[in-house]
C-alpha cells in the first residue's frame, strides 16, 4: 500500500451528525460546551508563564494552517475518492480536506466570543441590581429583555420544528409565541435598531454645519467636490442641471462632459478611488505586519503578557 | 434708571450659532413630510447599479445564485431596500436561492421576515409564494466572517455541511438535500454571488471569492466609495449604493434598460447593454420610492446649513476687518 495514501480524505464523518434534536447530539452538545468553557478559565487561571507558550503555539499553528493554504498548491477541482500521487498533493490534499474543520473551529471560537460576551453582560447587571447599586432598574429592563427575547426566540423557534413548521410562514396560522417573538424583534429590536441609527442624520447634520467652514484653499476644494457629489445623488437636480445641457449639445457634444452626472462620475472615478486605494495599499501593509507580530507573537499589547 | 439693554449679536455671529434645538426640529419636520407623500422623483440610474440590474437580468431564468445577507434594521432604509428589489428580481425569474449571513447573528431572522413579506405581497398579486427550501433555503449564521468566507470559497460543501432547514410539512433537513443546492460542488457552481452588507463582509468576499464566481454588491450609502473601487478595477460585476442604488434599481424594474415605454420614450438609456425589459404593472415601488424624496430634503438641507454658516463667517470676518 502507497503510504501516501495514508494521507488521502478518510471516510467522511460528522461526529455532530446525530439525529436532530436525539440525546446523543444534545449530550455531546452539552460535553462540548463544559469542556470549553473548562478550557477558557483553565486558560485564564493558568499563570503567564504557562498561559503564554500554549497560546503563542495555537497561535502560530492556526497562522501556520492559513499560511500553508495560500502557499501550498491544493487541489482545485478534487473528485470523490482521489488519491494524491506524491507527497507534495498529498499535502495539498490534506490541507483542502482540513479546512472545512478549520472554518467550524474558528465559528465555534467566535461562537464562545458571544458567549462571554453574554457572561460579562449577566454578570455585570445581575451584581448591579442585586445589590441595587445605581440605575439597578435599566438592569433589570436589560435582563427582563433578555430573557423575554430567549423565552419568545426559541419557543418560536420550536414552533417551526414540527410539520406544522411550514405553514407559520404565513401570518394567519400565528400562535402566541409566534407573535410575541414578531412583536419583540421586529415590532421593538429592529425598530430600535433604526432608531438609533437614524439619530445620526441629526450628528451629521449638526457637525457639517458646525465645522464645514471655507478657511483655506483646500476646505474650499473639499466643500466644492462634496457639494458636487452631494448635487449628483439628488435625481431631481441632476435632472434639473442635466436636460438643458443635453438639449443644447446634442448628441456627443463637447458639452455633455458639463454634466452633473459626468462631473460626479469623473471626481468618483479619478480622484476616489486613487485615494482610497492608495490608503487600503497602506492600510494593507500595516495589517502584513500587524499579523506577522501577532502570527509570531512579538505583539505584547492587547494582554498577551 | 435704565436697564442695560443686552447688546445685540452681529448677524455673522448669529447665522454661525443657530441653535441645535431649531436644526434638528427643522430636519425632523422636513424629512418626515416626504414619508407622507409618495412622489415620483426624476431619476438617472448610476452606471453600477445598471450594471447590477443588466448582470440579475442576463441570470439564466429558473437557474440559482447564492445570497450573502448582512444587514439588520439598523439600515434597513438602504440595505432592506437593495434586498426587496434584488429578491424581487429573483423571485421573478424564478431563480432559486441560497442565504448565508456572516455579519450578524440577527441577519438570518431579519432576511427571513423580508421573504416572508415578500411572499405576502405575492399572494396579494395571485402569484405563488415562493416556497422555502424549495425555491430558497436558509443556510444560517457563521460568527467567523473572514474565516467562513474563506472556506465558501475553497470547501462550500465542508462549510455549509450538517446545516439544515425546514422543508414545508418535514422535519429539518440537511440544505444539500433542497434542490436549490443539488449538485453544488464548489462556489463556481452558482452563477452568482450577490453580497447585501451593510459591513466590512463586502471586502472579505472580494479578498475570498474573486475569481471563483461573479460578484455583485448592495451596500450603504457610506460605503459606495469604497465599493467603486472594486467596480473600477472589474472584480465585481455591478453595484447598488444606498439608497439612490435602491432608487436606481426600482427605477429599471419599472422601466428596463434602452426599454421604450408605452410613449416611446426609453427612460434609462445605456451604450453598454441592449434593451433589457423591466417588469411594468408589478409591485416594483419600495423604500426606494418611498424614502428618496427624504434624502433629497436632507440633504438640501445639509447644503444649506453648511452655506449658512459660511456666510455667517464671511460676514464676521468682514465685520473684524472694519
Amino acid at each position: 500500500m502507497n503510504p501516501l495514501h495514508l494521507l488521502a480524505q478518510a471516510p467522511a464523518t460528522n461526529f455532530w451528525a446525530e439525529p436532530n434534536g436525539s440525546t446523543s447530539l444534545w449530550v455531546k452538545i452539552v460535553v462540548g460546551l463544559i469542556f470549553g468553557i473548562g478550557l477558557i478559565f483553565a486558560l485564564m487561571a493558568a499563570p503567564p508563564q504557562v498561559r503564554r507558550p500554549i497560546v503563542a503555539g495555537v497561535t502560530f499553528l492556526a497562522g501556520l494552517f492559513y499560511v500553508l493554504f495560500y502557499l501550498w498548491p491544493v487541489p482545485i477541482d478534487q473528485k470523490d475518492g482521489e488519491l494524491p500521487r506524491n507527497a507534495v498533493e498529498g499535502v495539498g490534499f490534506w490541507l483542502k480536506d482540513a479546512l472545512g474543520v478549520v472554518v467550524n473551529f474558528t465559528n465555534i471560537l467566535t461562537g464562545f466570543m458571544i458567549g462571554l460576551g453574554i457572561y460579562s453582560l449577566l454578570r455585570i447587571h445581575l451584581r448591579r441590581f442585586f445589590k441595587f447599586q445605581k440605575d439597578w432598574g435599566f438592569s433589570l429592563t436589560l435582563l427582563l429583555s433578555m430573557l423575554a427575547m430567549i423565552f419568545f426566540g426559541y419557543a418560536d423557534w420550536l414552533s417551526r420544528l414540527g410539520e406544522r413548521g411550514a405553514l407559520l410562514d404565513e401570518r394567519s396560522n400565528w400562535t402566541l409565541v409566534n407573535y410575541g417573538r414578531d412583536f419583540l424583534f421586529e415590532g421593538l429590536l429592529q425598530q430600535m435598531d433604526a432608531a438609533m441609527f437614524s439619530i445620526i442624520a441629526f450628528f451629521i447634520l449638526s457637525a457639517a454645519y458646525r465645522a464645514f467652514r471655507i478657511r483655506s484653499v483646500e476646505a474650499t476644494i473639499l466643500l466644492a467636490t462634496a457639494l458636487i457629489v452631494m448635487l449628483s445623488l439628488m435625481g431631481a437636480v441632476q435632472y434639473a442641471i442635466d436636460t438643458p445641457i443635453k438639449q443644447a449639445a446634442g448628441p456627443n457634444g463637447f458639452l455633455l462632459n458639463f454634466q452633473l452626472s459626468e462631473i460626479s462620475q469623473w471626481i468618483r472615478n479619478t480622484f476616489q478611488t486613487s485615494s482610497l486605494r492608495g490608503i487600503a495599499f497602506g492600510v494593507g501593509i500595516g495589517a502584513l505586519a500587524m499579523g506577522l507580530r501577532l502570527w509570531l507573537s512579538l505583539e505584547r499589547t492587547g494582554g498577551n503578557g | 434708571m435704565s436697564v442695560a439693554q443686552p447688546a445685540k449679536r452681529p448677524l455673522g455671529e448669529r447665522l454661525q450659532s443657530l441653535p441645535k434645538f431649531w436644526i434638528y426640529s427643522i430636519l425632523l419636520v422636513l424629512t418626515t413630510i416626504p414619508l407622507f407623500v409618495t412622489v415620483s422623483v426624476p431619476n438617472e440610474p448610476q452606471e453600477p447599479a445598471i450594471d447590477l440590474y443588466a448582470s440579475l437580468m442576463q441570470l439564466p431564468e429558473g437557474g440559482r445564485v447564492l445570497i450573502a445577507s448582512d444587514w439588520t434594521g439598523s439600515t434597513r432604509g438602504e440595505s432592506g431596500g437593495e434586498f426587496d428589489a434584488i429578491i424581487r428580481i429573483l423571485m421573478r425569474k424564478k431563480i432559486k436561492f441560497a442565504i448565508y449571513s456572516t455579519a450578524d447573528p440577527q441577519a438570518p431572522l431579519v432576511a427571513r421576515d423580508s421573504i416572508a413579506r415578500l411572499n405576502d405581497e405575492r399572494r396579494k398579486a395571485g402569484l405563488a409564494p415562493y416556497e422555502r427550501f424549495t425555491d430558497w433555503v436558509s443556510v444560517g449564521y457563521f460568527p467567523n466572517s473572514e474565516g467562513a468566507t474563506n472556506g465558501i470559497a475553497n470547501d462550500i460543501r465542508s462549510v455549509f455541511g450538517g446545516r439544515k432547514d425546514f422543508p414545508p410539512g418535514r422535519p429539518p433537513t440537511d440544505i444539500f438535500q433542497s434542490p436549490v443546492l443539488q449538485g453544488v460542488r464548489s462556489v463556481s457552481d452558482f452563477p452568482m454571488l450577490i453580497v447585501i452588507t451593510a459591513s466590512k463582509t463586502s471586502n472579505f468576499t472580494v479578498e475570498r471569492v474573486y475569481g471563483k464566481t461573479p460578484l455583485a454588491f448592495a451596500v450603504t450609502g457610506v460605503m459606495g466609495p469604497e465599493t467603486q473601487v472594486f467596480y473600477q478595477s472589474k472584480q465585481i460585476v455591478g453595484f447598488a449604493g444606498g439608497l439612490k442604488g435602491v432608487y436606481d434599481l426600482e427605477t429599471m424594474m419599472e422601466h428596463g434598460i434602452n426599454n421604450p415605454g408605452p410613449d416611446g420614450k426609453i427612460v434609462v438609456p445605456s451604450s453598454k447593454y441592449g434593451q433589457i425589459p423591466g417588469f411594468p404593472g408589478m409591485p416594483n415601488k419600495g423604500k426606494g420610492t418611498l424614502y428618496y424624496p427624504t434624502l433629497h430634503v436632507a440633504l438640501a438641507l445639509l447644503i444649506l446649513t453648511v452655506i449658512i454658516g459660511n456666510v455667517g463667517m464671511f460676514l464676521s470676518k468682514r465685520a473684524n476687518q472694519r
